[in-house]
């Protein structure tokens, strides 16, 4: 579940969010659709608590940002999985290596963190690439990659901010198709997008920013 | 377990992983304890060249005509007593008749019916001092004596060197100080760098939730491993230097003497190396999660 309750960010010079308030259920599947600097991104941060609001407060799974202690950041980051625009995996080790990572924060024995590593390459349909770099890969394969290392730990929140922005038109509905299927296994999942032709039509809930205003929520 | 042995077996594998900035660390970590290295040898050497100078100078006492062997004798305690002689020979009338004779073939008595060589006294100093050996005030101390004519001595270069060692004594704690300071800052920086240029990375780590200590410690064991690989090449760079230094001692100077290396400078370098790396990477880590 992920919960705002009068939330506001401003950046120093940006736009940010404004007095944010609805929540997402457990299981549930919302779109977050708004132009560049809507506050999309930072609506995110808030979510994994890369940024802390300056008012009012958000709860992710059992984390509340007005309980949480720095330290205890990391702990609340793993009950989500985040995919990025720019995929963010690990340019120096192998796709494998990249999807095991998470588990080995966590302390898994080696035993599985290989069988959970390639139960998620099946998923995304990477079997045969463990071995390359991300830069071997195409933008589709790294994004699907990237998705695979948010799922490995069987997250209950899965963002993903802006995953198809890099991807042809192809690629990108293959991926909304991949979310959906995760989405099926239990996981909440909020994709923030601003390609609305992507996402009309699929019957989730979509959240409409901005300006750092919630203009829609239904 | 099997997330300890990731960790140390992350911070090995990103020496190999980050060849270039690993290579660049590992270097410079070579270099600078190659100097600290060299510094070390040469401060420990630099007693043992003054003590062979000293053990190597010796001053002659010529006594005056009427000075007999026994009064030689008398005088030479006195000089065995000033502070820095470490013994003082005497060469009584007749030695020196001896002597003359193995030096030139004649009996100087049978030429010239009397022996007109003075008794003499060989002076040789203390080569253990710790302190600067005053050569002039002590030739002036014996040449001061009743019964003594001349005194011959090479006292100016030996003064010099003295005065150099002095001044290599006085200095070295400080000189030494400042190298192991400069060292210390550029391994660190060195290291930092090597860790700044992976601040991406450990972006990544922290938004899968990897706690501080869990990004750390592969750097520590990184910064640990590149410590182990400089210091591993420096000892067989050193030895090569010190060969090098001798054989220069013994064929082209011929002076009989050696460098030598204390086993301690050995430890001291990997615990300086290893200190150095580990403490880096981790405050170097440190600063950038905060």
């Amino acid at each position: 579940m992920i919960e705002f309750q009068n939330v506001t960010y401003n950046h120093q010079k940006d736009v940010g969010v404004n007095n944010l308030s609805f929540t997402i259920p457990e299981n549930d599947f919302a779109f977050l659709i708004g132009p560049t600097g809507s506050g999309k991104t930072t609506l995110m941060r808030l979510i994994y608590f890369d940024l802390l609001p300056q008012s009012g407060f958000v709860k992710t799974g059992n984390f509340s940002s007005h309980k949480l202690k720095k330290r205890k950041i990391p702990f609340a980051r793993r009950e989500i999985g985040m995919v990025f625009q720019n995929y963010q995996l690990l340019e120096d080790r192998n796709v494998y290596n990249n999807i095991a990572l998470p588990l080995h924060v966590l302390g898994y024995p080696t035993k599985e963190i290989t069988e959970r590593v390639e139960e998620c390459i099946d998923l995304v349909k990477l079997e045969g690439k463990e071995k390359l770099k991300p830069s071997q890969l195409s933008g589709g394969e790294q994004q699907r990659a990237s998705l695979a290392r948010a799922i490995v730990k069987d997250p209950s929140v899965l963002l993903a901010d802006e995953p198809t922005g890099n991807l042809d038109p192809v690629s990108a509905f293959e991926l909304v198709k991949l979310l959906q299927e995760i989405h099926e296994t239990g996981t909440t999942i909020l994709m923030a997008s601003h390609n609305y032709s992507l996402i009309k039509g699929r019957g989730y809930r979509i959240l409409e920013l901005q300006n750092g205003h919630l203009r829609g929520n239904g | 377990m099997d997330q300890i042995i990731f960790l140390v077996s992350e911070g090995f594998k990103n020496v190999w992983r980050h060849k270039a900035t690993s290579l660049t660390a590992i270097f410079t970590l070579y270099v600078t304890l190659i100097i600290v290295g060299l510094f070390m040898v040469g401060g420990e050497n630099i007693h043992k060249t003054i003590q062979y100078v000293r053990s190597k100078y010796k001053v002659e006492v010529f006594y005056e005509q009427d000075v007999s062997d026994f009064q030689a004798k008398a005088i030479a305690e006195k000089i065995k007593k000033i502070r820095g002689v470490r013994s003082a020979t005497v060469i009584g009338k007749q030695d020196a008749v001896n002597i003359f004779q193995d030096q030139f073939g004649e009996d100087i008595f049978s030429v010239l019916g009397y022996n007109p060589l003075p008794a003499s006294t060989v002076v040789n100093f203390d080569r253990n001092s710790p302190k600067r050996l005053k050569f002039n005030a002590i030739i002036q101390e014996i040449e001061s004596m009743d019964g003594v004519d001349v005194v011959r001595h090479q006292g100016i270069l030996v003064n010099k060197l003295e005065r150099y060692y002095q001044k290599v004594l006085k200095n070295f704690p400080l000189v030494s100080g400042l190298i192991v300071l400069i060292t210390v800052l550029v391994i660190y920086n060195t290291v930092k760098l090597s860790v700044y240029s992976r601040k991406s990375l450990i972006y990544s780590m922290q938004l899968i939730g990897a706690t501080k200590s869990f990004i750390k410690m592969p750097f520590v064991f990184e910064g640990l491993l590149m410590g182990t690989i400089s210091t591993l090449l420096v000892y067989p760079s050193m030895l090569g230097f010190i060969k090098a230094g001798n054989f220069i001692i013994k064929s082209i100077a011929h002076l009989n003497m050696s460098l030598s290396v204390d086993p301690f400078i050995w430890l001291w370098l990997a615990g300086l190396a290893g200190i150095i790396s580990v403490l880096g990477s981790y405050r170097a880590i440190s600063s950038i999660l905060k």
